[in-house]
């Protein structure tokens, strides 16, 4: 933390000035309260924030003394009102639980059929992953490569990356390359769309429900329990609660 | 730095790392955390948001008068645009999914654009701060949601492979919608809504704390 002096230093100046309005409030997740920071408290040095000394909002650039946080609640920028950071309880556990669930029910959804249609004596398969190579097949290689993208490529990775980034965390270790990973895993959370997929999936359902008889396959439930524990498991963890703790760990 | 307002990391020479939110001196040049380059604001990020917003009107245009969809059976060829494909559901009495897809496919799109060029537009005037910087947010979390109809496509063709009674081709308005959804969302990422904050303390317009 060579850098965090001179951003403490700023900090102590803007103190002395009595700007109380660049300190952020703590929103209690219980009844929505907003108490006023109290500078006295000291992280202890397991606590994921030790080192986070500033922080600035993502969205307004208001540069902020990190206040003191506790599990399960949340920051909110008092300038613009965006939040700044989640602190959820037992994140690690509970990130770690999630995504084991999502990585088997991930398996689950690609590995069994996810509708068949039926229609006189023809009957027709699909599995998850089907969706995008019969768009290749069809010559749309483009549209195909972005839908496995989207519901294939970006899953794998968020799952995957965070496995790799949270177990280890559980022995404050870090993996090689787990910043990139890190980097990886926050980028592909955009470009997962999963939920949009399965919404899809209705509106198919509806389209089609009339011309043939549609079965919901295996996969199709195992999908909407993989949306539920996939976005708890992003849900859990905040990425500047990943980033200190990742900061923290020894490699 | 005096341009910057005196509240932010920036007027004090602080840049906000954009991988890992790490708060460091600009003048390092990487982030000591993550060794990400250091920036106070995204380089070129009006610029660059103009050019995928006016990219992703252009393409708007293909994306709903080209068909998404040709179904091909013994009955003939049958093409379906995405207006087509609501005002079907509508016709059929189901409502609410002929309004979801018309959200999705419609509504959103178009309202993404306007909010990416309001965005733009509050980035020099500096008004309205704080509901400015919600729109982005909101922006930034519904486009995705745009993706709908491309996946109705793609569930559609994986699905109905019945032989040679019918069979369901892509069309060439489902690669454009894809590009309009894809050019919209890097639009937005590109936004860097500091810039509303700038502005409106460069205006004397910086909202009252909340």
């Amino acid at each position: 933390m060579k850098t965090g002096e001179s951003g403490g230093m700023a900090h102590a100046s803007e103190r002395n000035r009595g700007t109380q309005s660049a300190l952020p409030f703590r929103a209690n997740h219980e009844n929505g309260s907003r108490v006023p920071p109290s500078s006295a408290l000291i992280f202890a040095v397991d606590h994921p924030f030790h080192f986070t000394q500033t922080l600035a909002c993502r969205d307004c650039d208001a540069l902020l003394e990190m206040p003191p946080v506790h599990e399960g609640e949340k920051l909110v920028c008092p300038r613009c009102v965006s939040p700044l950071l989640t602190y959820s309880r037992n994140s690690l556990h509970r990130t770690a639980a999630f995504a084991f669930a999502s990585a088997l029910l991930f398996a689950v959804s690609n590995f069994f059929p996810f509708m068949t249609l039926r229609a006189g004596f023809r009957e027709s398969q699909m599995r998850l992953w089907q969706s995008a190579s019969g768009l290749e097949d069809q010559g749309s290689t483009i549209l195909g490569g972005a839908v496995s993208l989207f519901i294939i490529g970006a899953p794998i990775l968020l799952i995957g990356g965070l496995l790799y980034l949270i177990l280890p965390l559980f022995s404050n270790r870090r993996l090689p390359g787990a910043i990139v990973v890190c980097r990886w895993v926050l980028a592909a959370r955009r470009w997962n769309m999963l939920e949009v997929f399965m919404l899809g999936a209705l509106v198919s359902l509806l389209k089609l429900g009339k011309l043939a008889t549609l079965t919901l396959g295996t996969a199709f439930w195992s999908f909407v329990a993989l949306i539920l524990c996939l976005t708890a498991a992003l849900g859990s963890i905040h990425p500047r609660e990943l980033w200190a703790r990742l900061e923290q760990a020894e490699p | 730095m005096s341009e910057f307002p005196r509240q932010s990391a920036a007027a004090r020479g602080l840049a906000l790392c954009d991988v890992c939110e790490f708060v460091a001196p600009v003048r390092d040049g990487a982030c000591p955390r993550c060794g990400h380059s250091l920036h106070l604001r995204a380089a070129g990020s009006l610029q660059r948001t103009w050019a995928l917003t006016i990219a992703a009107f252009l393409l708007y245009f293909p994306a709903n008068l080209l068909p998404v969809l040709r179904v091909e059976s013994f009955q003939g060829d049958h093409q379906n645009t995405i207006i087509g494909g609501v005002i079907e559901f509508w016709q059929q009495g189901d409502y609410p999914v002929a309004l979801i897809i018309f959200g999705a496919s419609v509504v959103i799109p178009v309202l993404k654009i306007i909010s990416i060029i309001a965005l733009c537009l509050a980035a020099r005037s500096g008004r309205r701060a704080r509901p400015m910087t919600r729109i982005y947010r909101v922006t930034e979390f519904i486009g995705r949601w745009s993706m709908v109809d491309v996946f109705v496509v793609a569930i559609l063709v994986g699905l109905v492979q019945l032989g040679s009674a019918i069979s369901i081709h892509p069309g060439a308005g489902a690669l454009s919608f894809a590009a309009v959804v894809v050019l919209t969302m890097f639009a937005a990422m590109s936004f860097d809504p500091r810039l509303i904050w700038d502005a409106a303390a460069a205006h004397g317009e910086e909202p009252s704390p909340s």
